[in-house]
């Protein structure tokens, strides 16, 4: 099944739009396996190389994997064919084949970490990915801040690969054994610390608050195709890694699922609230990606909860809203990043406040971007709210059933994620007011056009899936054999046309149809000028006093004066700055002192041969003595 | 049978609530007037207003996109819909969910999001001004909203609207201290939700001190009298929500034209006497400067989780 796959990403001599369209190819014939296992097939297992006893790589794919397999199938199908395009238009000849090529091989090692059997694959797998999409994000590597956002995601990544690795060194001395098998009895110290280990790994991989700081600086700097894979697959993946181990592995406990939640709800929060203030369209949707992933790890947490309370229908739905989401925001946060690719191409700027009346000159883009906008803010009945919905169920109806704590905290949390998705609505009215309406802000909002068909098609097919995972979400997961206690989607949606046609109906027989097109009323001003706008700052500005407090914006004022009583202003500065907290607090003075520890080390290479033929030298002897020690 | 009951249901429904709402505008001017020594606008004066509204041409900016021109009908459908999720006379069994409460919610949130877009397409800078504002309130308010739709969950144990009014309508005992405290909590709710006093002043002719008419102030014609009569249908329906929680006398369990009847009247005096209490709670207080309705959410928040936290310990 995977063969035909193998050669679709491996090719990469063939010209860049063959490649492509085999990435299209094989992502289809991966989604149809993998739809037949979703709707009760039987798992399959496939050993692949096996040389050594304990070291086998090997492949198991049941219902989970087989879903995010469908994700990750059927956003690379679509990101594939937006690239076609998009590629003809990337700098860098020679690099263009490669970055096809690099591409493939990103998708694949993600579908591969997704069918991993044990332990051992999941890693090197794991490492791959990194790799893989490291290379994508350094694509431009002489652009301004690249090489910066390129080695912060070259430490974060690599962070999260330690943590993943203790976690299943630490799984190993605990069974002797790399399966990704259930463990039996009481957690010891030793798989708590496996858990916490891995935790902290997808979470660093996935952007949890705080070890989020790659994101907004990698998804900025990489291509659109890779920031659209980046955001909408590769942290699926930690949330496929965190959701196997505790499934499969681990009988989780209560307090690991107040951990998850927790810090989901601080993402949640945070993230969004970051969102807000980021007038760069690729960071915004970035931060935008943490608060979604922040949701699905509150499912998740939620599902842990409800499981070590006993209360197995709850934590059903808590489980199915966080899998849904991720499938949700798969998609329309591919769909998001592909539409403001395009934008980004027409306008050759990613700052918001430059954009503006782009909906005249790219309808079809701003169309596009409007069903993402709908999804990503949770409006029905698209697909964003019913998986939201799914967890606030779950919220709503748990509270009534766990101990009084947990109640209070699940209240707190809840109350938390209605701020967190009201927010949203906030954010991407602002993003899709700035953007598309009004007027254009800048000479480069005005010359902007319509991106070519294929750019469109991409897009628009996540559109209609978009639209229809909403209406069909409860079809969907009856269908898959569940059942939840949801209202049915599309009797909203059927009785929202039928709202909107009689709405229509009843004045088009009682008033008159005509529109006149008259000047915006620009206080007596003859025209109405694109600075009198309300800007993107100026409409956050009211969350953004608000929310003061969590920005930590630092205020200095210094002021000269002439005289005494400080009365005659003589000069004097004043600045408003944005503290980046987690940055200047926690990721600077960590790495200061592992600076100070490497330059430490850094004594020993000194350059000089001789010094390093002592070393080998040493280590020869040493190892001699050990060995002899041993036999 | 029971979707026959349903349809006629979505029929009698929608047709109160539009024939009904415009009434209580009037009358919370007209309270206002009398409170300040005014004579006040006749009762029927909004149906005036939205009849002489759909006589007129709409006028489009040369700015604007069919944003403009659509939010007015998607906000008019939202709020209907939402409309259907609140029973004001008659109680019939939930059909695919209809009445879910947190659908109810967002409902309302898919009417905002439209008209938030429709005052930022024209490009002018009041309607930016009035999106921002009322987008900005919408959020900060969203966390009680939540926690006390949370705690009517909690007290009736059900998630659907449908099943909160008929439990309540079913049992003797009319209010009980905690509905009590969740209705005063709904009543913030209810002066947020639809700017009035101290949020927001609807009376305002300033635009620059306006929120919830800063975003449809470029709307004209037809489209200004939807966002009027649909402004005018979730006020009615909040408050339907309260009035039918708390006090679901007369209230028709069963579909008979008698039942029908005196439970519409038995509404209208309801929500009457509610449109009364917040005409005089508004005139009673200042309108509170922008930046101190967090301070007084924050209030609103900490009251309602106290509730909850009542009703977890006892």
């Amino acid at each position: 099944m995977l063969i035909p796959l193998i050669a679709g990403h491996r090719d990469r001599n063939v010209i860049r739009t063959a490649s492509l369209s085999l990435t299209i190819l094989a992502s289809a014939l991966m989604a149809v396996p993998a739809i037949a296992i979703l709707l009760g097939g039987d798992p399959v297992a496939i050993t692949a190389y096996a040389p050594a006893g304990l070291f086998s790589i090997g492949f198991f794919i049941d219902k989970l994997a087989a879903f995010f397999i469908l994700i990750i199938a059927v956003v690379s199908a679509c990101i594939a064919l937006y690239s076609i395009e998009y590629v003809k238009h990337m700098e860098g000849e020679s690099r263009r084949n490669l970055f096809c090529g690099c591409m493939n091989l990103f998708i694949f090692a993600m579908v591969l970490v997704v069918a991993s059997a044990n332990t051992i694959a999941f890693f090197l797998f794991w490492e791959l990915m990194a790799a893989s999409s490291f290379l994508l994000v350094m694509y431009e590597y002489d652009g301004r801040g690249t090489a910066r956002a390129g080695i912060f995601y070259f430490v974060m990544t690599h962070l999260s690969t330690l943590f993943v690795l203790f976690g299943i060194i630490l799984l190993w001395v605990e069974t002797g054994s790399f399966a990704i098998a259930s463990l039996t009895g009481a957690p010891t110290l030793m798989v708590t610390l496996a858990f916490l280990s891995l935790f902290l790994g997808f979470s660093i991989k996935g952007g949890i608050i705080p070890f989020h700081k790659w994101l907004p600086y990698a998804h900025p700097a990489s291509p659109t195709p890779i920031s659209a894979l980046m955001s909408a697959v590769m942290l699926k993946i930690a949330v496929y890694g965190l959701i196997r181990f505790l499934i499969t592995v681990f009988s989780p406990e209560l307090w690991w699922g107040i951990l998850i939640l927790v810090f989901g709800t601080i993402s949640g929060v945070l993230g969004v609230i970051y969102a807000l203030k980021e007038h760069n369209i690729k960071a915004m949707l970035a931060y935008s990606s943490i608060e979604n992933i922040g949701i699905i790890f509150m499912g998740i947490g939620l599902f842990v909860i409800l499981s070590a309370a006993d209360l197995p229908l709850l934590a059903t739905i808590a489980l199915l809203g966080a899998l849904f989401h991720s499938l949700n925001h798969a998609i329309f946060k591919s769909l998001l990043f592909l539409t403001a690719g395009s934008v980004i191409k027409a306008t050759h700027t990613r700052n918001i406040e430059q954009m503006g009346g782009l909906i005249h000159r790219m309808p079809k883009t701003a169309g596009l971007f409007f069903v993402g906008s709908l999804g990503v803010a949770a409006i029905p009945p698209l697909n964003g709210f019913a998986s939201e919905l799914l967890i606030l169920i779950a919220f709503f109806t748990s509270v009534t059933e766990v101990e009084p704590l947990v109640k209070v905290l699940l209240f707190v949390c809840l109350a938390l994620f209605a701020m967190t998705s009201a927010l949203t609505t906030s954010c991407f009215v602002k993003a899709f007011g700035t953007v598309f309406l009004g007027m254009p802000r800048s000479a480069r909002g005005e010359n902007a056009h319509e991106v070519k068909a294929l750019m469109l098609i991409g897009p628009g097919i996540l559109a209609v899936a978009c639209v229809f995972l909403g209406l069909f979400a409860l079809q969907i997961i009856v269908w898959a054999g569940f059942s939840v206690p949801m209202p049915d989607m599309l009797l909203v949606g059927l009785l929202l046309i039928l709202m909107l046609v009689l709405t229509y109906v009843a004045l088009y027989f009682t008033s008159p149809r005509t529109i006149r097109v008259s000047d915006t009323w620009g206080c007596g001003a003859p025209s109405q000028k694109a600075g009198s706008e309300y800007t993107a700052h100026g409409f956050s500005q009211p969350l953004f006093m608000i929310f003061s407090s969590l920005y930590r914006t630092q205020i200095t004022n210094d002021r000269e004066f002439y005289d005494e009583p400080r009365a005659i202003f003589k000069s004097g500065t004043a600045e408003i700055r944005l503290l980046k907290v987690f940055e200047e607090y926690i990721y600077l003075p960590i790495a200061m002192q592992f600076r100070r520890l490497a330059t430490t080390i850094a004594r020993i290479q000194n350059g000089c041969l001789d010094t390093y033929v002592l070393y080998v030298f040493i280590t020869v002897i040493a190892l001699l003595v050990f060995l002899g020690w041993s036999v | 049978m029971s979707s026959i009951e349903f349809i006629l249901y979505l029929v009698i429904n929608t047709a109160v609530v539009l024939l009904v709402a415009p009434l209580f505008m009037s009358l919370l001017k007209k309270v206002k007037a009398k409170t300040q020594g005014r004579q006040g606008p006749p009762l029927l004066q909004t149906y005036y207003m939205i009849a002489k509204l759909f006589q007129k041409e709409a006028i489009c900016s040369p700015n604007s996109s069919w944003i403009m021109r659509v939010a007015p009908y998607m906000n008019m459908a939202a709020i209907l819909i939402a409309a259907l999720f609140v029973p004001l006379v008659f109680v019939p069994g939930s059909v695919g969910g209809i009445g879910n409460i947190i659908l109810f919610l967002y409902l309302l949130t898919l009417g905002r999001f439209f008209m938030a877009l429709g005052g930022l397409d024209a490009g002018s800078a009041f309607g930016g001004m009035g999106s921002s504002r009322e987008m900005s309130i919408a959020a900060i308010i969203e966390p009680t909203t939540i926690i006390v739709f949370a705690a009517l969950a909690f007290a009736f144990k059900s998630l659907n609207i449908f099943d909160m009014v008929f439990a309540s309508a079913a049992t003797s005992v009319l209010a009980t201290p905690t509905l009590i405290l969740i209705a005063i909590s709904l009543f913030i709710i209810l002066i947020v939700e639809t700017g009035q006093v101290p949020v927001d002043n609807p009376e305002t002719h300033l635009e620059l001190t306006m929120i919830h008419e800063g975003m449809y102030l470029e709307q004209s014609g037809r489209n200004l009298a939807l966002m009027e009569l649909s402004s005018a249908v979730k006020f009615t329906l909040l408050m339907a929500l309260i009035t039918n929680l708390i006090f679901p006398i007369g209230i028709a369990l069963t579909l008979t034209v008698a039942g029908i009847m005196i439970a519409v009247v038995l509404f209208v005096i309801k929500a009457s006497v509610l449109t009364v209490i917040i005409g005089l709670f508004e005139s009673s207080i200042a309108k509170t400067r922008f930046f101190q309705l967090p301070n007084l959410f924050t209030m609103a928040f900490f009251f309602s989780t106290l509730i909850i936290i009542i009703e977890v310990f006892t």
